[in-house]
C-alpha cells in the first residue's frame, strides 16, 4: 500500500477549520489575559503604562504561538 | 416654511435594556418571563413537530418528512459526521441536532409574528447552551486523556524554553474562558443587538409617522419602516447564522477533545 505524502488540510476539511476557530480564540486570549494582568499591576503599583505594555505582549504572545502551532514547513 | 422642516424629538423613548426585562407572572429573580414561555414552547413545538414526522415515514418522503430529513442531515453529515469523523459522531448527533434546532427556532421567534422575542437575547439562554457544550467537551478530553494528560496535553509542542511559562496560561485560559464564553456571548450579542436594531426602527418609525410634525417628518418615518423590513430581513440571515455556528463550533470542540495529536 502506498503512503500518500502529507498535504495541507484544504478549507473544506476540519482540520484547517478547527484551526482558524482556534487562531481566533488565541488572538482574542492574549491581549485580554496580559492586559488584564498588566492592568491589575497598574492598579497595584500605581502605574499607567503596564496596561499597554500587557496589551501589546499578550498580542505579540498570541501570534507567536499561533505561528508555532501552525507552522507549515 | 417651518411647518415643513419642524423637529419634535421629545417624547420618543429610545429602545433599551428594559425592553428585554418583561416578566408575565411575578416578579424579580424568579419570575415567569416572557423568553421563559416562549423557551417551553419552543421546546413543546419541536417534540410535537419531531414526533409528527417520525410517526409514519414512508420511503418517498412528502414535504414535511422532506424538510425534516434536510435539516437532521445538514447537522449530521456537514457538521457532526465532517467535523467529528465518522468514527464515533453518531454519539453526538441528538446534541447538536438539539442545539442547532432550539436555537434556530428561539431565534425565529425574534420575527415571527406572535411572538416576536428571541429568547437567545436574554443571556442566560445562551449561557445554558454553553454551559452544556462546555462540561461536555471538557469531560470527552479528560476521559480520553486522563486528568493530568488532558492539561500535559495543553502545552504546545514546538515553543521553547521559558516562552512557556507565558503561552500555557494563555492555553489553559483559551479552553477555560475564551472558547465558552465567546460561544455564549457571540449568539447573545448578535441577538440582542439585533431585536434592539428592529424595535429602534420599528417605534422610531412610528413616532416619526405618527406623532411628529412636519411633512418631513413622516418621509422619514416612512424611511424608518422600510429600514424595518430590509433589517428584518437581515436579521432572519443572522439567525440561521449564529444558529449554525453555535452548533459548528460545538462540534469543533467536541471534535478537538476528543482529537489524538495532543
Amino acid at each position: 500500500m502506498v503512503e500518500e505524502a502529507p498535504r495541507p488540510a484544504a478549507p473544506d476539511e476540519p482540520a484547517s477549520e478547527i484551526a482558524a476557530w482556534t487562531v481566533l480564540s488565541y488572538l482574542i486570549t492574549g491581549p485580554l489575559l496580559y492586559g488584564g494582568l498588566g492592568y491589575l499591576l497598574d492598579r497595584w503599583l500605581g502605574t499607567q503604562f503596564l496596561v499597554g505594555v500587557g496589551l501589546v505582549g499578550g498580542m505579540a504572545l498570541s501570534v507567536y504561538l499561533v505561528s508555532v502551532r501552525y507552522r507549515t514547513r | 416654511m417651518s411647518a415643513l422642516l419642524a423637529v419634535r424629538a421629545d417624547g420618543f423613548v429610545a429602545p433599551d435594556v428594559s425592553n428585554f426585562w418583561q416578566p408575565i407572572f411575578g416578579d424579580g429573580p424568579w419570575a415567569i418571563t416572557r423568553a421563559c414561555i416562549l423557551f417551553t414552547l419552543s421546546g413543546v413545538v419541536i417534540a410535537w413537530w419531531l414526533l409528527a414526522v417520525t410517526r409514519k415515514l414512508t420511503v418517498v418522503p412528502g414535504r414535511l418528512q422532506y424538510f425534516t430529513e434536510s435539516v437532521y442531515g445538514l447537522v449530521r453529515n456537514s457538521l457532526a459526521r465532517d467535523l467529528i469523523g465518522s468514527r464515533d459522531f453518531l454519539r453526538f448527533v441528538p446534541l447538536l441536532f438539539t442545539l442547532f434546532v432550539l436555537i434556530l427556532l428561539n431565534n425565529f421567534f425574534g420575527v415571527v409574528p406572535p411572538f416576536l422575542f428571541p429568547t437567545m437575547s436574554r443571556i442566560g439562554f445562551p449561557v445554558a447552551l454553553m454551559l452544556v457544550v462546555f462540561v461536555t467537551y471538557h469531560y470527552l478530553g479528560i476521559r480520553k486523556h486522563g486528568v493530568g494528560g488532558y492539561f500535559k496535553g495543553m502545552l504546545p509542542s514546538g515553543v521553547t524554553g521559558p516562552l512557556v511559562l507565558f503561552i500555557y496560561p494563555l492555553e489553559l485560559l483559551t479552553y477555560f474562558f475564551t472558547r465558552p464564553v465567546t460561544l455564549a456571548l457571540r449568539l447573545f450579542g448578535n441577538m440582542f443587538a439585533g431585536h434592539l436594531l428592529l424595535l429602534l426602527f420599528i417605534t422610531g418609525g412610528e413616532f416619526l409617522v405618527v406623532e411628529s410634525q412636519g411633512f418631513l417628518m413622516k418621509i422619514a418615518g416612512a424611511f424608518s419602516y422600510l429600514m424595518a423590513f430590509v433589517m428584518t430581513m437581515f436579521e432572519i440571515l443572522v439567525q440561521f447564522l449564529q444558529a449554525y455556528i453555535f452548533t459548528l463550533l460545538s462540534a469543533l470542540y467536541i471534535a478537538g477533545a476528543l482529537a489524538d495529536e495532543h
